[in-house]
């Protein structure tokens, strides 16, 4: 027997998903512990084992999605920082860019995140490498040590972030400055700035080391409280982590750079996603999950999540490739609210979860998207968040009255559906917006609904785009769990330049991919894998002459000219991404080498036995386009494979609500997945 | 010569023929679409630009308007840009009247005199089309590497007259009914200096509009093109009432503001007064700008949609940041310049210069606004930018152009420290890293750190300016130094200090030190090191006020030296 565990930490609830050989997997929430979040990860595991009765010992892989990074940047509560830089920069976290986002203010926030390691808590060491990657200045090690000495000793740093100017094409002084701290102290946490992110620019590279080092003991913690509790549950299987690229590592090797594992959570989504197509045969997706304050977008295209090189943590630009995953502020706890003109808004304020949506009865006073659903008929009030949560329905209607229908003269039925269709206006903006930054027309893609509330809105929100198919995952509540398990194990070395790629000899090309398979392979062999099935890949970062942002574009070594396809390839990603590509020198600013072992093939999950009738009933629901209309009722976990239905119609289930519009049809596929499809004149 | 013009965007659709009572959610859907489309627009325009200048200081913007010219909805791009499109839509609609636009139809401009703003700016507009309707104006703006004239880059600091700076397009057709300009873009092709790049980004903005026009035809086929107009005319009703509404808490009555530039480049001896009066009353807000100085001999000179541009950021700030954009907000905005001064040139004044005077009129404005609402405004900020074009030969013959912008400190505010180098008012461009600068000239960046003691001091503090240097390593360099705020410090504000004033020095390579006047063209050689120290935001409220432990903290992290702290703050222990 072997048992594979997936355990995702949301906000709100840690989902674990269990799977083993031939059986359906079988999943369970239980609330988060935001304080201690392994509490709740130990706390599903015990409740799995007395549920399921699941033996500890035959746990062969336990893989987590967590949210620890991102949650100690936004609480603050990341490491005592001190950071060393190249004397004369000192100040580079201060100074930014320059650029600020909101462009009417006044009052001016500062826009860079000085918090990391403020001026008393960094120093300047004399060294100085150049353009060339020369050494001008040689390092000052008596300097570095009475700076670490000083950081440590008087200003109680717990992690020490080295940038130096243009150490990615030299990394000596870097490295050299990590053999002194550690020599001083040698359980300091240090990051240095060519490992973290190899790449030019200093202000960026200075921001994800100094990232690194913020986050990196706390995960330490974290990670190690959390393997000695699967120890002490005797679990055998060592733990894996999701990284933000979408592959798992395992945590021993995680926690040296922790700055991959801030989309954790999300990348564990996307790859969630992406198995749902696939059950229903699509390869280009976009993923929605929408939450309480905030709804999700990522797109999958051939089969692979997008990436993006750098992604924003709390607003800042954190320059590690990850998964394209998009935040609006639009969710189910968007408060929709009247301007002085009489306007309609919707959000960005959200009634979060405390109090929530009014139905929730804790005392919220605003009307929001939820609430609109349950004024709609979507959403069964003693059946939310499967029957844990019982709504009050009458909330809803109290506060959509007082607060927009009559204060506009509208039924309350309309206001709601014109609360609905606002959000639905601003959420498919934002799916265009992400489509049109990846050059990809989002027509094309099959939508796949995610969270609790992604189903309620899918198929307005597939309207709106002029996107017919759906794909409504099994558990869409727990996808990201489920996508834990059908990630590859995957590791990732890369090394900056800044080379022109007609000067770039294949001789060249090859060592420097050698050395770092080499860095990937030593990674792998920590996983305890099977290296005879490792897949490599390869990809250069490339740019323009003259541009200076890059593209990633994948590098194939097995022809004859690999040097002569990388130009054409990026010419053609340039192309789709830009809208234009001359065919002008290239500059080559970095080279990445991906090993990924994928795990053995799903077992294809039984399917539903239609022990019981599916169809509950009708309600009465209003629907966009269509006002108030009977639909169907049905009981997702009793639909047979192979079910038609036609909309309208509702599906509930335990984790979420799909509601099927005028003109669409359902069909509930093997595993039970739904493909939503809207007919071609509709 | 007329004393004086009114300068206003309120061209009001009076009298909505659209009677019936429009649907408030529809309304709002539009109202997102239409953000949509402007951002979509916009990336469109960036992302498919050519040139540098777009690509890495995002130097372009787009926009919809309203068939009778008024803002329908703008990208989150450059303020100075948006602004300026106003009266450059105006002018193409007096030019090509909507009865005479057809589909298929580009305008192209960039004349000062005729609507434009400074020549490298060329504005594009589309008119959209639905079933034979007029809908909308798509219209996109970049800032072109090249248009000719007396230096490369067409932003000549010592030009005297306008013919000197580039190429001049009046209101013409680039593309009718389908059909490109033929006779234009061969013009336009042999009198710059980077045809290629002037080419692909015209492209651009023709794919930009392009977008535009496309996503509007959708939407008007979703809504009518009868119906769209009246919700774009609800929308603008809305975002007036909702300003009038902001300037309604403000106290009624005239407020005056002064500031100087250091010089106009070339009479360097005299500062040049930009003086507004800000009005507050029933009509609205009305800024007059009549009482600055005549207008200057270099091209500091501003034609009258730089100061129009500085009302529309100064109304956008004050009022309610949830209210939409559009040009609703700016109908109870009237901007007044005389001709002949710094904001009416007579032509041929050159104007190529003219941000350094936006950036500063709008600061004045804001300081006006100060003396009406202190809590809403902060003190003086630095207004500025320090820009530096630098052409250089090495000693192997090669040459190389690049450049920088380097900006001051934020001015403080009721609630809390200005910030330290950050990019404010009308403009927003990045600053180039020292690994980028250092990759591309034989030039070594010796620092680049924050300037203690350069935030005004004050209950709260003025954000801090920054301490470069840069030192040429081989060959010669011709430096082009355009500085501001050398002799004018940003103000502080009840009982606040200035922030400190720029400071420019050349080490020549024999220890000669030369100050630099604010503006400047000269040679550097291998061994000369350039310092500039940009200037600092002003200090808001009484220094001694200032809590103890901020000053500490300051003091710690290197904002304030121990000496400066003591003679400002008075004692750090209380």
């Amino acid at each position: 027997m072997s048992i594979e565990i997936g355990v995702d930490t949301g906000g709100t609830f840690t989902d674990l998903v269990c799977r083993a050989p031939g059986q359906p997997p079988r999943i369970l929430k239980v609330p988060s512990t935001p304080s201690e979040p392994s509490e709740a990860i130990l706390e599903a595991l015990a409740h799995a084992r007395r549920e399921w009765g699941i033996d500890a010992a035959d746990v062969t892989r336990f893989i987590h999605g967590t949210t620890v990074a991102t949650n100690a940047v936004l609480e603050r509560k990341g490491a005592r920082v001190g950071l060393l830089a190249t004397k004369g920069f000192g100040d580079v976290l201060d100074i930014g860019r320059q650029f600020r986002k909101e462009m009417y203010a006044v009052k001016m926030v500062s826009q860079v995140p000085g918090f990391l390691a403020p001026g008393a808590r960094r120093r300047e060491v004399p060294e100085r490498i150049d353009a060339a990657g020369t050494v001008l200045v040689p390092l000052d090690e008596d300097a570095v040590r009475a700076a670490v000495t000083d950081l440590v000793e008087n200003k109680g740093v717990a992690a020490i972030a080295v940038a130096y100017l243009f150490s990615f094409l030299n990394p000596t002084h870097e490295a050299r400055t990590r053999e002194i701290a550690l020599e001083l102290y040698p359980h300091l946490a240090v990051s240095l700035s060519h490992e973290v992110n190899p790449a030019f620019r200093e202000y960026e590279r200075t921001l994800a080391t100094a990232f690194d080092a913020y986050v990196k003991p706390t995960l330490d913690t974290y990670l190690s409280r959390l393997d000695a509790g699967l120890k002490a549950a005797s679990v055998p299987a060592s733990l894996q982590v999701m990284q933000s690229r979408g592959g798992v590592a395992s945590a021993a090797v995680a926690r040296l750079r922790p700055i991959r594992l801030f989309l954790s959570g999300p990348a564990a989504g996307v790859v969630g996603g992406r198995i749902a197509g696939e059950s229903a045969a699509q390869q280009d997706l976009i993923t929605v999950d929408i939450g309480g304050t905030s709804s999700d977008i990522a797109l999958i295209s051939r089969g692979k999540p997008m990436l993006r090189p750098e992604g924003l943590v709390d607003g800042y630009p954190v320059r590690v490739s990850m998964v394209d995953v998009n935040a609006i502020g639009a969710g189910g706890g968007s408060i929709a609210w009247l301007d002085g003109a009489g306007g309609l808004r919707v959000g960005p304020h959200s009634a979060g979860s405390e109090p929530g949506p009014a139905c929730y009865g804790r005392g919220g006073r605003n009307a929001t998207v939820t609430d609109a659903s349950i004024v709609l008929g979507y959403l069964n009030p003693a059946y939310f968040a499967g029957g844990r949560l019982s709504l009050q329905p009458e909330l809803s209607h109290e506060v959509i009255a007082r607060e927009i229908a009559t204060p506009l003269g509208l039924g309350i039925e309309e206001a709601a559906l014109g609360i609905h269709r606002v959000v639905n206006a601003q959420m498919a903006e934002g799916i265009r917006a992400v489509s049109v930054n990846q050059g990809l027309d989002a027509r094309s893609f099959a939508l796949v609904p995610l969270g609790g509330a992604g189903a309620v809105h899918a198929t307005a929100l597939a309207e709106e785009l002029s996107i017919r198919r759906i794909v409504v995952p099994r558990h869409p509540g727990v996808l990201a769990a489920a996508g834990l398990l059908s990630a590859p194990v995957e590791h990732e070395a890369s090394s900056g330049m800044q080379r022109r790629l007609d000067a770039f000899g294949l001789a060249e090309l090859e060592a420097a991919l050698a050395a770092l398979d080499a860095e990937c392979e030593a990674l792998m062999r920590l996983e305890g894998v099977d290296l005879s099935r490792r897949v490599v890949s390869y990809f250069a970062d490339l740019c323009f002459v003259g541009q200076s942002h890059h593209l990633e574009v994948p590098l194939a070594m097995d022809g004859p000219d690999p040097l002569g396809a990388l130009y054409e390839a990026f010419l053609s990603v340039h192309d789709r991404v830009f809208g234009h590509a001359e065919r002008q020198p290239a500059m080559l600013t970095a080279l990445r080498v991906v090993h990924q072992v994928w795990p053995e093939a799903d077992t294809p999950p039984a399917d539903t036995p239609p022990d019981a009738e599916a169809f509950k009933g009708t309600r009465t629901v209003v629907l966009p386009g269509a006002g108030k209309v009977d639909a169907r009722l049905y009981e997702r976990e009793r639909l047979a494979v192979g079910t038609a239905i036609e909309g309208p119609a509702i599906i509930e289930q335990a984790d979420t609500t799909t509601v099927i519009g005028l003109g669409w049809h359902a069909s509930v596929l093997a595993g039970g997945t739904l493909l939503l499809t809207r007919a071609e004149n509709a | 010569m007329p004393p004086a013009l009114t300068l206003s965007p309120a061209t009001t659709l009076c009298g909505s023929t659209h009677g019936e009572a429009l649907d408030p959610i529809t309304v709002e859907v539009i109202r997102n679409k239409l953000d949509g489309i402007a951002n979509e627009m916009q990336t469109t325009l960036v992302r498919s630009s050519f040139s540098p200048f777009v690509k890495e200081g995002l130097d372009a913007s787009a926009s919809l308007f309203t068939v009778s010219g008024q803002t329908l909805a703008q990208a989150t791009a450059i303020p100075l840009h948006l602004a300026t499109m106003i009266p450059m839509v105006e002018r193409f609609i007096a030019t090509f009247p909507p009865a005479e636009m057809a589909e298929g139809d580009i305008y192209a401009m960039n004349d000062p005199y005729l609507g434009g703003t400074h020549l490298p700016d060329i504005y594009l507009v589309a008119p959209v089309f639905y079933d034979g309707t007029l809908v909308a104006l798509a219209t996109a703006i970049t800032h072109h590497q090249d248009v000719g004239g007396m230096s490369a880059g067409s932003l000549p600091t010592h030009a005297t007259e306008i013919f000197q700076e580039g190429l001049r397009l009046p209101p013409l057709k680039l593309r009718d009914r389908g059909r490109m300009n033929e006779t234009l873009l061969a013009i336009l092709k042999l009198n710059v200096r980077t045809p290629d790049l002037l080419m692909g980004d015209l492209n651009a903005q023709i794919a930009a509009c392009t977008i535009g026009a496309r996503r509007l035809c959708a939407l008007a086929e979703t809504y009518g093109a009868h119906d769209l107009a009246a919700v774009f005319d609800t929308l603008l009703d809305r975002s007036e009432l909702l300003t009038r509404q902001s300037l309604a808490a403000l106290p009624r009555g005239t407020f005056p503001y002064v500031d100087y530039l250091d010089n106009d480049g070339v009479d360097l001896e005299r500062r040049v007064k930009i003086a507004v009066a800000v009005t507050i009353d029933d009509a609205g807000l009305t800024c007059d700008f009549s009482a600055s100085d005549p207008q200057v001999r270099g091209p500091f000179n501003s034609v009258p949609s730089g100061a129009l541009a500085a009302g529309c950021f100064a109304i956008r700030a004050l009022a309610d940041p949830t209210i939409p954009t559009n040009g609703g907000c700016f109908r109870p905005l009237k901007v007044i310049v005389k001709r002949g001064t710094l904001f009416d040139p007579v032509p041929p004044a050159p104007v190529n210069a003219r941000t350094a005077t936006i950036k500063r009129a709008t600061g004045c404005i804001l300081g006006a606004l100060r003396e009406a609402a202190p809590g809403a405004f902060p003190a003086d900020g630095s207004h500025s930018t320090i820009t530096l074009a630098m052409g250089g030969r090495r000693s192997d013959g090669t040459r190389y152009v690049t450049g920088q912008a380097l900006v001051g400190g934020t001015g403080a505010h009721s609630a809390g420290d200005g910030i330290d180098a950050l990019e404010t008012d009308v403009g927003n461009v990045m600053n180039q890293p020292v690994e980028a600068l250092e990759a591309d000239a034989p030039i070594h960046v010796v620092e680049r750190r924050l300037r203690i003691d350069s935030g005004g001091p004050g209950k709260f503090r003025g954000g801090l300016g920054i301490s470069t240097a840069y030192t040429l390593l081989d060959g010669e360099l011709t430096l082009t130094h355009r500085g501001e705020r050398h002799n004018s410090q940003a103000r502080g504000y009840a009982g606040g200090g200035a922030g400190a004033p720029t400071n420019s020095l050349i080490v020549r390579a024999d220890g000669t030190r030369e100050v630099i006047p604010s503006k400047i063209v000269t040679t550097m050689h291998a061994g000369d090191t350039l310092l500039i120290e940009t200037p600092g935001g002003a200090g808001y409220g009484d220094p001694h006020e200032r809590d103890r432990d901020r000053l500490r903290e300051d003091i710690e992290n290197g904002r304030v030296s121990e000496g400066a702290a003591t003679a400002a703050y008075g004692p750090i222990e209380t």
